[in-house]
């Protein structure tokens, strides 16, 4: 399970982003709420948002 | 036949999958078709996942249950119920002359271009209200209710055109010179104030 390989953290930094913010999104499928519609929109997109964009950083960062 | 909501569990289901996968065994990636599947679990999946469930945050926000969720719609929730056919929303709600699912949104909604996206912006508005000001007391419409909102489904409609008082009034009506609701024809409307004085109608009782 150790990572010694940067980019491979990165990756499953990503990773856990993006499952953590697709999680509390079907969490909040979950229920016909106006919270619900904004833990979705503002917990849930960004979370996963953020490990999208570690994901593209990674990519990135491989060519160095 | 899937649901739609079904298909998105999947997908999202589909997606965690993958992502663990990819979380537990990192160097996966190191090939070609792993990097494929790094795309797949961190790129295309959850985009295609947030964008459904975007769309389906936003078909719910039509239903009645989310309008009325919040305590200050409760009064106008229980207006769809009173057993008095002057009460217009009760009257549209109570013989399906709307879809009762979705009844707040369809009489609220702005028939126009964008209307639809204003309304969700009007809704957003009322959220920040709700959680983060102060809400008005009592609520009441930014704007005067615009007969085009009636006039969505009536123009047209037989029992709407025969009516010799619409057909006299047809052109103002239409150009909303003269209001259906303040005019003095249909002006009783959801009327909270006076909920406790009115009978409601019981679907089950008999």
């Amino acid at each position: 399970m150790t990572v010694h390989n940067p980019i491979e953290r990165r990756l499953r930094l990503a990773g856990v982003f993006v499952l953590l913010g697709l999680l509390v999104e079907v969490a909040a499928l979950r229920w016909v709420q106006p919270v619900a519609f904004l833990v979705f929109a503002f917990v849930g997109i960004p979370i996963a948002s953020l490990g999208i964009v570690i994901y593209l950083y990674s990519l990135v960062s491989l060519r160095r | 036949m899937i649901s739609p909501q079904t298909l998105i569990l999947v997908l999202f289901a589909l997606s965690a999958g993958l992502i663990l996968l990819l979380v537990l065994r990192p160097e996966l990636t190191s090939n070609r078709n792993g990097k494929i599947l790094a795309f797949v679990a961190l790129f295309a999946l959850p985009i295609l996942c947030s964008f459904l469930g975007t769309s389906q945050q936003m078909e719910r926000s039509k239903q009645t249950t989310f309008c009325l969720s919040c305590h200050i719609m409760e009064p106008y929730g229980r207006s769809l119920h009173v057993d008095d056919p002057h009460y217009i929303p009760a009257a549209h709600f109570q013989n399906h002359r709307i879809p009762t699912e979705e009844a707040c949104y369809t009489c609220h909604e702005d028939y126009v271009l964008y209307g639809g996206i204003r309304a969700k912006w009007r809704g957003l508005h009322h959220v920040y209200v709700q959680y983060l000001g102060t809400p008005m007391n009592p609520i009441h419409l930014y704007v005067p209710y615009n007969n085009r909102e009636c006039l969505h489904c009536h123009l047209g409609a037989r029992s709407f055109e025969e009516s010799p008082t619409h057909t006299a009034l047809h052109d103002d009506l239409v150009s909303n010179q003269m209001s259906c609701l303040t005019s003095g024809c249909h002006d009783t409307v959801h009327n909270v104030a006076g909920l406790d004085k009115v009978k409601l109608w019981n679907p089950g009782g008999r």
